[in-house]
């Protein structure tokens, strides 16, 4: 079927047998809550939704309501996120497997719709695994992987799966819909430890007010997501057997011989693997690893497919102002380690806001890799093409110049 | 004591406008009428504090249509934004660090996603603080902005792409509207008021007569909103004058907790004769007849009316049901 | 050596064929890969989102690769907006925005002359560029058309009123650019309209009236036998600039600006005041949402072309029907 991402996010939720679905509208993910709800109310899924009064309030319900043993799914964006960012630590420390999708959007001031990751990468310290899609087909996929991963009795954290707000939310592709016989295979029904129950009671949330406590319940948190990278590679296994479709932590794509790499997630990684393409084409070794899972970060398979390439850009679709992207450092940190690391570590900055990037600045950046080489301290590249600047300079005139 | 206004007809409407043409609101939107209206009679020193709604589309870098000051804040907290600005000017002016004559009406700007429910908070706490402003909610009854979802304000019967209607569900939104005027009034705050741009001097005179009071001075205007709630956009006025006619959107304010009526139909029209006309209404009527929720949505304004005609003691006639 | 990628190139095949642009045979499949861009540019209820995904829906049809995407921006009845379909016979390795369109699909002319839309960048050589109008002459005597692209024409709007009784055009341009591009057949053009349509939930009566139209339109085109070259591109990436002024903030002084806007070009129906019948009762100017209407020193009004999106309500609201309307006709 062509469907997009936003739908395919909502048939994660109707295969993956979501029972409760507390929801909020916002752009670009609104179109998922309103599938279900459709679907709810026409009984085409046996779930309850409630459209709530925040995504604070969206997300305490659905942590709760996890707790309490439903598979829950709800959705969210942005400034949505991160109105609610206050309870993905409290859902995660409660260890509650919900399933939060973020339509990534970036983050105002200035207020926009387009995306990128900064909304998505906030959530980074919370404690949610963290998968990021790169088609339509991936969205849905991820999802049936995440619950599986979540609610893995040695896991126990809430999952994140990210989609590009319009690249994916609202771009129709062909999606391929497992059967739901072939789902319930794959992804049992969710059985949590100690829920709610009249005739077992239990507390959960308590104060520690002791940091030794705290370190040990977090540690363990910790310990919890590494695991969920092996627990995600076995589930991968069985979701290929099942479903044909193959997913690592990390997706290489024409790295078998590739001196130059692009380090990259989500949408736009379709169009840097054109880059890829056309350079090959060219006879340049180019090549790409995609991050797929960006929590637990996947910094030994990082390490291995990186070490031994002349140079590596890291395109971070985000900014931590005053310092840079903010999965370079992680890349680096990965390879420091490593003897025969790549002789550069390129940082660039890219698709800020949505900002479109054609695939002759994506083979731009791989001329930059060679060129850098050897260079004392490289440096970063910001991606702005000349006539966007032009553009965008004209607009700051029309804002500033006051007409009388 | 009755105050004198400036405004008895539509000829007194202020010929000066603060707004200029060329935003990116849908044709015929009701709320941008309204802040148009609203800002004529508080003139130009105003700064807008305005939540994420449609009006948050009104300013598109670089294009504003608007000649005053304005700031987006977000969904949750503009009557908080109202607040810092408010008490900056007080300090500062006080201060001398600012003449008076810098000074701004300070105005939250809302539609009912957040007037209703994500900003709720945000407001009670402004209005129990006795904040020096005034609120304008233009109330189009869904989240318009993402495309029509169910928010609080959503009347029942309604259909909206959250609650659309289907066999067991038939009626779409079955979930009653808050009343945020009452919600409001338990406040305590010196003037709130309903309004509706189709009524145009009476809408003046409220935001005229608010002005007269220090603290919290509250409106929630009916946004006719052509895309949301299916009609032609040349159809605005029409569609809430309808409203007014047939009791669905009562006209009234309340100084200092006093609620009174300040429009009150001689006799009601029927609400179908306004549900008819929308989009979102239609599956009360077709393909089959939905007599049940029409009756029912009938019978809580004929309710609401003949409470409010005895507590205010006027004559109303209602339509049989 | 120049590279077109239009055709990406069979991996398995040991030689390039990069100076032989290729046919897009209609009806048929090629035996190199290839990929088709189109672009739609209409305004917000022309249909350009449903014409993206009639077509797509319809390729998909035909076993095609699809992608479809609209542009979504503050987008409003009127409004320009852009949607794109992109069609290939293997793995789309694009997404997003198509800068380089091999087809063009202009919905409503007067979009050519909107600095926002931009509505001819980038498009491929010998490309083509299908404009909704009577004739594309005329279009080209007041807009400059990019040279090198081939330029097909038709009254579309004309047709979609007279089967639809309204100005929406979205089969109709999605038939427009199946048959143009020659990939789809008419039934599964057919096909893919009915399922669109019933997806916005359109009534049955309407939905057929729709497939009426764009059989009609399919069948009074061509296919252009397509073989576009990428364009020269001067690609410059700026280095990060230290701004120092205030030009860095995101303030908007020029307060009241927005009648550059020119949001006129919305408009479907003009309203056209006769004086002669107008009383100066000023309704007009109470109940203009948009402040596009001004009132002269007799108190009668003066509607502002450029910036009246035609909601229509000074019409609908004139006590004394002194104001009329007229549906907008583009000079040609």
């Amino acid at each position: 079927m062509l469907m997009t991402g936003n739908m395919a996010a909502a048939w994660g939720a109707r295969l993956g047998r979501a029972d409760y679905i507390p929801a909020y509208p916002i752009t670009p993910q609104t179109e998922i809550i309103e599938t279900i709800a459709k679907w709810v109310r026409l009984g085409e899924m046996d779930a309850k939704l409630v459209q709530m009064e925040s995504e604070h309030s969206m997300l305490t319900a659905a942590g709760a309501a996890s707790l309490a043993g439903a598979r829950v799914f709800t959705a969210t964006s942005s400034q949505g996120l991160l109105y609610a960012l206050e309870m993905l630590y409290n859902i995660s420390g409660w260890r509650a497997p919900m399933m939060l999708i973020n339509v990534a959007r970036a983050l105002a001031a200035p207020i926009t719709l387009e995306p990128d990751h900064n909304d998505v990468l906030a959530a980074r310290d919370t404690g949610f695994l963290q998968f990021h899609a790169e088609t339509c087909q991936e969205v849905l996929d991820l999802i049936l992987l995440a619950y599986r991963v979540a609610e893995d009795s040695s896991v126990l954290l809430p999952a994140i799966v990210n989609l590009d707000g319009f690249y994916l939310s609202f771009t129709r592709e062909k999606v391929t819909l497992p059967s739901e016989q072939d789902v319930s295979t794959f992804l049992p029904d969710y059985n949590p430890p100690n829920p709610f129950r009249a005739n077992m009671p239990v507390s959960k949330g308590a104060t520690v007010l002791n940091g030794a406590l705290y370190s040990y319940f977090k540690y363990h948190m910790h310990t919890s997501s590494i695991r969920a990278l092996s627990v995600f590679e076995e589930a991968a296994l069985q979701f290929e057997r099942i479903f044909g479709r193959s997913y690592s932590p990390v997706e290489p794509y024409m790295m078998d011989d590739a001196e130059f790499v692009i380090v990259i997630s989500n949408s736009f990684s379709t169009i840097a693997k054109q880059a890829v393409r056309r350079l090959r084409e060219r006879g340049f070794p180019a090549g790409l690893l995609k991050l797929r899972m960006l929590r637990p970060f996947p910094s030994s398979l990082v390490a291995r497919y990186l070490s031994a390439r002349r140079g590596v850009a890291v395109f971070d679709q985000n900014i931590s102002l005053g310092s840079g992207g903010i999965i370079y450092p992680e890349v680096v940190a990965s390879l420091y380690h490593r003897r025969n690391r790549p002789q550069l570590l390129l940082p660039v900055i890219g698709g800020l806001g949505g900002k479109q990037i054609t695939v002759e600045e994506m083979e731009k950046i791989f001329e930059a890799i060679k060129n850098e080489i050897g260079a004392e301290s490289p440096d970063p590249i910001f991606l702005m093409r000349q006539e966007e600047l032009e553009t965008t300079k004209n607009m700051v005139r029309t804002a500033k110049e006051v007409q009388i | 004591m009755e105050l004198q206004s400036k405004y008895k007809t539509l000829r007194d409407v202020p010929q000066i406008d603060y707004l200029a043409p060329g935003g990116s609101l849908c044709a015929g939107c009701g709320g941008l009428l309204a802040v148009r209206l609203f800002h004529k009679v508080l003139g130009k020193n105003v700064v807008w504090v305005n939540a994420a709604g449609c009006m948050t589309i009104m300013v598109n870098y670089p294009l504003v249509p608007l000649k005053s000051n304005w700031l987006y804040t977000a969904f949750a907290s503009a009557p908080a934004g109202a607040q810092g600005i408010r008490d900056a000017f007080d300090i500062l002016i006080r201060k001398g660090k600012i003449p008076e004559s810098e000074d701004l009406k300070v105005v939250v700007l809302t539609g009912d996603g957040a007037a209703y429910d994500i900003g709720l908070q945000s407001t009670s706490g402004a209005i129990y603080r006795n904040l020096d402003f005034y609120y304008l909610c233009y109330d189009n009854q869904a989240y318009g902005n993402t495309g029509f979802q169910v928010s609080s304000a959503t009347p029942v019967g309604s259909a909206t792409a959250t609650t659309p209607p289907v066999p067991s569900e038939p009626a779409g939104n079955i979930q009653k509207r808050k009343d945020l005027f009452e919600i409001w009034r338990a406040h305590n705050p010196p003037y709130i008021a309903t309004l509706s741009s189709s009524y145009t001097v009476d809408f003046l005179r409220k935001v005229e007569k608010g002005s007269t009071f220090k603290g919290p001075k509250l409106y929630i205007s009916l946004a006719g909103c052509p895309t949301g709630w299916g009609y032609d956009p040349r159809e605005t006025i029409r569609e809430e004058k309808l409203a007014v006619e047939t009791g669905i959107w009562p006209l009234k304010e309340a100084v200092e907790g006093k609620v009174k009526h300040t429009v009150v139909p001689r006799a009601l029209k029927p609400v179908e004769e306004y549900l008819a006309t929308q989009s979102r209404y239609q599956h009360l009527f077709n393909p089959v007849r939905r007599k049940e929720v029409i009756r029912s949505i009938q019978e809580q304004v004929n309710l609401y009316w003949e409470e409010a005609s005895k507590r205010e003691d006027f004559e109303i006639k209602l339509v049989n049901t | 050596m120049p590279l077109i990628t239009n055709y990406f190139l069979a991996l398995t095949l040991d030689f390039y064929i990069l100076t032989q642009p290729l046919i897009v045979i209609p009806d048929k499949f090629l035996m190199i890969l290839m990929i088709v861009r189109v672009r739609f540019h209409g305004r917000g209820g022309q249909g350009a989102k449903t014409a993206s995904r009639i077509l797509g829906t319809a390729s998909f049809v035909e076993g095609m690769n699809v992608q479809d995407s609209p542009v979504y921006g503050a987008e409003r009845r009127g409004a320009p907006v852009t949607a794109f379909t992109r069609i290939s016979d293997s793995e789309i390795l694009e997404r997003g925005y198509v800068f380089d369109p091999d087809l063009l699909i202009v919905m409503d002319a007067t979009l050519l002359a909107s600095p926002v839309a931009k509505v001819t960048d980038g498009i491929r050589k010998k490309g083509a560029i299908f404009l909704n109008a009577q004739s594309a002459n005329i279009i080209g005597e007041h807009y400059t058309l990019p040279s090198d692209v081939r330029i097909a024409s038709y009254d579309l709007t004309s047709s979609a009123m007279e089967m639809l009784g309204k100005p929406i055009i979205s089969s109709a341009s999605a038939a427009a650019a199946a048959r143009l591009v020659g990939l789809v057949k008419e039934s599964s053009l057919e096909q893919a309209i009915v399922t669109e349509l019933e997806e916005i939930g359109l009534s049955e009566e309407m939905i057929k009236k729709n497939v009426m139209l764009g059989r009609k339109i399919f069948s009074s085109l061509e296919p252009l036998e397509l073989a576009t070259e990428e364009s020269e591109k001067k690609l410059r990436i700026v280095p990060l600039e230290m701004i120092t002024s205030n030009d860095g903030l995101e303030d908007i002084i020029a307060v009241g600006n927005s009648k550059v806007a020119k949001t006129g070009s919305w408009r479907i129906f003009k309203p056209v005041v006769d004086y002669e019948k107008c009383t100066a009762c000023t309704v007009c100017y109470a109940y203009c949402p948009e402040s596009a209407l001004i009132l002269r020193q007799d108190g009668k009004p003066e509607i502002d072309y450029d910036n009246c999106k035609g909601c229509l309500i000074c019409y609908r609201e004139c006590p004394p029907k002194a104001i009329n309307i007229e549906r907008e006709v583009i000079a040609f």
